[in-house]
Parts: structure tokens; C-alpha cells; sequence
């Protein structure tokens, strides 16, 4: 039973990974994709460990570190990226209407 | 039409060139001699459960010496590069407004923890070297990774360049001093028989083969650290 649960969550982890990278050849701009990446990898990564755990009880602890590390370090490295292309204004997709940090960026009483 | 071709072209004689590797491949069920001698060898004479290790570090001692001495030869070279066009960059960069961007606050943030993080487990890596998978080489590149992560989050972060190669030297120092004692009181250069080899898997055991690791894992880590240090753009 609980290698058939520990299985299921595996597939499902790997699931999320294959819309994760549909999402990296379909999306249309840099920002998109890496939203697309992040959390679609971020979760089947997370599925897949704990469904690892499930499997073999006896590395729970170890895994569930290396589930902390990725949940840490995943996200993170993402925002990184994704500031550093928009400091350097990679375009982003033509509908995009709302760009929260450059509204932030912007100093208060300039109106330009 | 044609660029296309060709690539596919490329792509087949790839496949067949690796199509015949797997097809032609039959997986050893016995262990080669000078492998099993290895194998046999290692955790009696040694008392290392890591046979690998046990090998880089004993019987291949003088081998990784050489590998250190080539990592060495390339942080210098890196820093005799990079050094003067540092101090040309420098001057000029005085006179000029400050462009970089400073890192968020989430960067900074996560950047605070998980610095121990990782050197808790370079640590790791390196003390358990001759018990399970690891060693000093990928210690020291995990402590390496480390100090990327200040120099991305921390733009002003400066590591202290003296107590790096300071603390390399003294590690190459030790490593060299405890093959040599090896020389003298056991079988030959590098020999880890110097220390009282212990229980068999114990956390202190192996003889002098935590040392080297430890030694090894400060030396590789300082040297990546300086090399990663003399990429860096230089903003003053």
C-alpha cells in the first residue's frame, strides 16, 4: 500500500515536470518561461521526494532536507534571474499589460 | 534545406556510433582482477569502507597530490591573468558611476541561510569521506559553491584573499608532511598507516585518511574560492 502511494506520487511529481517543460517550449517571453519552470519543477521535485519518502520510510530525513534545500534554493534562483533580465529589460510578451516592479522602481512623484 | 540535412546526417552516424556502444554491451558480472585485489585490499589493510577513497588517498596518494598541484597551478595562473587587468579596471572605475544593481532583500535573505547550510554539509561531504560517497575534492568545490553564493548576494563581500592562500598553503603543507610520514613510519609516501587505523567504520578510523581528506577539502576549497574571487567584475 504504501509503495503503490509512495509510486503514485512519484508519477505525479513526474507529471508536473513534463507540464514544466511544455510550459518551457510553449510560454512566449523569458518571464513566463521561468514562472512556467520554477514552480511546475519546484512541486514535481517536491512530489517526487516525498513520494521517495513514502517508498523507502528510512530515508525520510535525508529527503525531506533535500526537500527543504530545493524549496529554498529553487524559487530564489529564479527571482534572481528573473530581476537581473528585467534590469537589463529583456522584452516581455506583447500582452503583458502590468510590470509591478518597474511601478516600484519608480521614484514616488515621478510621473514620466 | 541542406544545413538540415547535413545535422541529420550528423544526428544517424551519432546514433550508430552509440547504437553499436550499447548493443555490443554486456554487463560484467565479475569484478577484474586488479579491481578485486582493490576491493579485497582496501578495507583490511586500509580499514577504509569507501574503497575509493582509500585508493585516491593512499595508493593513489601521489596521483592526487599532482591533481591538487595542477588545481594550484590554475588559481595561480588565473590570478597572474586577471590580476593586471584588475588593476587597470580599478583605476578607471573611480570615475565612473556606480551601474550594478544591489541584490534583493529575498537573495540576501536566503544568501544568510543557506551559507551555513552549505558548509555544514561540505563538511560533511569531507568527514565522511571514507565511510560513504565523498571526499575532499568535492568538499572543497561545495564550500566553492558557498562562497559563489556570498559573492552573488553580496556584492561588497570581499573574501579575505591572505588568510585563503595562507590557509591553502598550510593545508598543502600537511598533506605533504603526512606523506612523508608515512615515508618514515610505515610503508611508503602517503601511507595513512601513521594514525592507529581504529574500528572498522567507526566515525575516527582509517588512520590518516580523514586528515588527507580534511586537507584536501580546505586546499581545493580555498583555491576554487580565489579563482571564483578573481572573476568577479570588479566594481570599486
Amino acid at each position: 500500500m504504501m509503495e503503490l502511494v509512495g509510486s503514485i506520487m512519484v508519477l505525479l511529481g513526474a507529471v508536473f515536470h513534463f507540464s514544466a517543460g511544455l510550459g518551457m517550449l510553449r510560454m512566449p517571453d523569458a518571464y513566463t518561461r521561468m514562472q512556467a519552470g520554477t514552480k511546475a519543477s519546484t512541486l514535481g521535485n517536491t512530489l517526487i521526494l516525498l513520494g521517495l519518502a513514502i517508498y523507502h520510510p528510512g530515508w525520510g530525513l535525508k529527503l525531506l532536507i533535500i526537500i527543504f534545500f530545493v524549496l529554498m534554493t529553487n524559487p530564489i534562483s529564479s527571482h534572481a534571474l528573473a530581476r537581473a533580465a528585467h534590469g537589463i529589460r529583456i522584452p516581455m510578451a506583447g500582452q503583458t499589460g502590468i510590470d509591478a516592479l518597474r511601478d516600484a522602481r519608480r521614484k514616488p512623484g515621478d510621473s514620466s | 534545406m541542406i544545413h538540415r540535412l547535413l545535422v541529420a546526417v550528423v544526428v544517424a552516424s551519432f546514433g550508430l556510433v552509440f547504437a553499436s556502444l550499447v548493443v555490443g554491451y554486456t554487463e560484467q558480472s565479475s569484478l577484474r582482477p586488479l579491481a578485486e585485489s582493490y576491493v579485497r585490499l582496501v578495507p583490511h589493510e586500509l580499514g577504509a569502507p569507501n574503497v575509493i577513497t582509500g585508493i585516491l588517498l593512499t595508493y593513489r596518494g601521489f596521483d592526487t597530490l599532482g591533481e591538487v598541484a595542477v588545481l594550484f597551478m590554475v588559481a595561480a595562473s588565473v590570478g597572474l591573468v586577471l590580476g593586471t587587468r584588475r588593476a587597470r579596471r580599478s583605476a578607471s572605475a573611480k570615475d565612473r558611476p556606480d551601474e550594478t544593481r544591489s541584490s534583493s532583500e529575498v537573495v540576501r535573505t536566503a544568501a544568510e541561510i543557506l551559507v551555513p547550510l552549505i558548509c555544514i554539509f561540505a563538511a560533511y561531504i569531507i568527514m565522511n569521506g571514507h565511510l560513504s560517497a565523498g571526499g575532499g575534492f568535492q568538499g572543497g568545490a561545495v564550500i566553492a559553491s558557498g562562497v559563489l553564493l556570498m559573492l552573488l548576494a553580496f556584492p561588497q563581500y570581499q573574501p579575505n584573499l591572505d588568510f585563503l592562500s595562507i590557509t591553502e598553503s598550510v593545508a598543502g603543507a600537511i598533506f605533504v608532511l603526512a606523506g612523508i610520514a608515512g615515508l618514515i613510519m610505515a610503508g611508503g609516501f602517503l601511507d595513512n598507516r601513521i594514525l592507529p587505523l581504529g574500528q572498522f567504520g567507526a566515525f575516527f578510523s582509517a588512520g590518516a585518511i580523514p586528515l588527507l581528506s580534511v586537507c584536501l577539502g580546505i586546499k581545493v576549497g580555498c583555491e576554487l574560492s580565489v579563482i571564483l574571487e578573481r572573476f568577479r567584475p570588479q566594481k570599486l
